[in-house]
C-alpha cells in the first residue's frame, strides 16, 4: 500500500485545514498525533476521498482520490471517531452484510465472512444485537468488523479509543496490534503508537513533526502540551 | 413508546412463515378489515390479532412497553368517535384498529427487519424499473429510520436530562431546537459514514 500527498492543500471559507502536504506513506503502522483542530481528520479523510484536496493530489496505489473514488474506498476503510454513526443497520449482523451489497456476493458467501470478522474480533455473540444496545467498546469493535469484512488494503482509525474506559481500550488496541494489514490510527492515546513503524505530529495545518514514535512523540510533548 | 426493535427471536410457526407472504396477508387483512362495519366480526378479527401476537411468545412486559403509548392514541379517538358519530360507532372503529395493530405487531414481532426491508426493496423495484425510484436507496432510508429512531429518542432523554439538571423547567422550544440541531449533525456523519462504505 503506497499513499502519496502531493502539495495537498485542504481549505474552507474561513480557514485552512491544511497548507500544503507532502508525504509518502508506505509503513504497516502510522500514528498521527497533534493538538484539537491542527487537521488530523482531514489529513485522513483525504484518504478514502471523504476529503477532497482544493489543491495537490492524495493517490492511493496510484489511484487519485478525486478520479476514482470507489476504487479507493474499496482499498481504504475508515473507523470513525464516533463508531455509533457508523452502524447504520438496526441489527448487527445486517450492518456487516450491508458493506457487502456492492460487492455482489452469494448470501452464503455474506454470512461465511460476516461470522468470520466477528469472531476474529471476540465479539460473535453480538451478531444478532441491537445496534442502539451496543456499549462503547461493542461499537467500536463492531464498527471495525463492518469495514474488515469489506478486505480493504489498509484501515484508518479516527480517534479510536476516545470515548473508551481501560478495558474496551485494550480490547481496541489488541484488536489494532493483530490487524494482519496496514493501519493507519489517529490518536489522543500515545501509548496505542509506542510500537509503531512511522509516527506524524500535525500542528497548524502542517506536517511538524515525522519521524520513530519514540523522537516524535517527543518533539510532540515538548511543543504542543 | 414504540421504540425498541420488535423482532424475538424464537421459532413459532409465524416465524417460519416467509417474510412476503406476511406482509401480503397483512396488507390484504389491512383492507378487508375497512370494509367491514359489523362489531362483532371486528371483535373476532381482534381477538385473532392477539393470539398471533401471544403465539410469537412475547412476554407480558414487553407487550406492554410497546402498547402503553396506543392506549392513549385509541382513547383519544374513542372520544373523539363518540362526540362526532355517537357512542354506537366507537367500538366498530377502536375494535378495527386494535385488530390492525394486533396483527401488524405479531407481524414485526415475527420477521427480522431485514427480511422486512428486503421484502420492500423487492416489491419496489418494478417501480426502480419505471425509473420511478432507486429500490436500495428507499431500503437503506426504511433501515436507518429502524435503527436511528431508538437514538433520537435517546438525544432527546439527553438534552432533557443535561436542561433539568440546570434547573431548567420542561419547554417544547428549549428541547427541539438542539435535538434537531443534534439529528441534522448526526446525519451528516452517517452520511459520511455510508460513503465511506460505498
Amino acid at each position: 500500500m503506497l499513499i502519496e500527498f502531493d502539495q495537498v492543500v485542504v481549505a474552507t471559507p474561513h480557514s485552512q485545514a491544511l497548507k500544503g502536504v507532502s508525504l509518502t506513506l508506505s509503513q504497516r503502522r502510522i500514528g498521527v498525533v497533534g493538538p484539537n483542530g491542527a487537521g488530523k481528520s482531514t489529513l485522513v479523510k483525504l484518504l478514502n476521498g471523504l476529503v477532497l484536496p482544493t489543491a495537490g493530489r492524495v493517490l492511493v496505489d496510484g489511484l487519485d482520490t478525486r478520479r476514482d473514488p470507489k476504487a479507493v474506498r474499496r482499498r481504504v476503510g475508515f473507523v470513525f471517531q464516533n463508531p455509533e454513526n457508523q452502524i447504520v443497520y438496526p441489527i448487527v449482523r445486517e450492518d456487516l452484510v450491508f458493506g457487502l451489497k456492492p460487492l455482489g456476493l452469494e448470501a452464503a458467501e455474506c454470512a461465511r465472512r460476516v461470522g468470520a470478522r466477528l469472531d476474529e474480533l471476540g465479539v460473535a455473540h453480538l451478531a444478532d444485537r441491537a445496534s442502539h444496545t451496543l456499549s462503547g467498546g461493542e461499537c467500536q469493535l463492531v464498527a471495525l468488523a463492518s469495514v474488515l469484512v469489506m478486505e480493504p488494503a489498509l484501515v484508518v482509525f479516527d480517534e479510536p479509543t476516545t470515548q473508551l474506559d481501560l478495558r474496551n481500550r485494550n480490547r481496541v488496541a489488541r484488536a489494532i496490534a493483530a490487524l494482519d494489514r496496514p493501519a493507519l490510527v489517529v490518536s489522543h492515546d500515545l501509548e496505542l503508537l509506542h510500537d509503531f513503524d512511522r509516527v506524524l505530529v500535525v500542528a497548524d495545518g502542517c506536517i511538524a513533526a515525522d519521524d520513530a514514535p519514540g523522537p516524535a512523540l517527543r518533539w510532540y510533548r515538548e511543543h504542543c502540551a | 413508546m414504540m421504540i425498541e426493535p420488535l423482532y424475538i427471536n424464537r421459532a413459532s410457526p409465524l416465524h417460519r412463515l416467509p417474510a412476503a407472504l406476511k406482509l401480503a396477508l397483512l396488507v390484504a387483512a389491512g383492507a378487508g378489515l375497512v370494509a367491514v362495519h359489523d362489531a362483532r366480526w371486528l371483535g373476532l378479527a381482534a381477538a385473532l390479532a392477539a393470539l398471533l401476537v401471544w403465539s410469537t411468545g412475547v412476554g407480558a412486559a414487553a407487550l406492554w412497553r410497546q402498547l402503553r403509548g396506543l392506549l392513549w392514541v385509541l382513547a383519544a379517538i374513542g372520544v373523539f368517535t363518540v362526540a362526532f358519530q355517537g357512542w354506537q360507532a366507537a367500538p366498530a372503529v377502536l375494535l378495527r384498529i386494535a385488530a390492525l395493530v394486533g396483527l401488524a405487531l405479531a407481524v414485526t414481532l415475527s420477521t427480522r427487519s431485514s427480511d422486512l426491508i428486503a421484502v420492500c426493496e423487492r416489491a419496489l423495484r418494478p417501480l426502480q424499473r419505471l425509473g420511478l425510484l432507486d429500490a436500495g436507496k428507499v431500503a437503506l432510508a426504511l433501515a436507518l429510520a429502524l435503527r436511528f429512531v431508538p437514538e433520537i429518542w435517546r438525544h432527546y432523554q439527553e438534552i432533557r436530562e443535561a436542561q433539568a439538571a440546570r434547573g431548567l423547567a420542561r419547554h417544547p422550544l428549549a428541547l427541539i431546537v438542539p435535538l434537531v440541531v443534534r439529528t441534522l449533525k448526526r446525519a451528516e456523519q452517517v452520511a459520511q459514514a455510508i460513503d465511506a462504505r460505498s
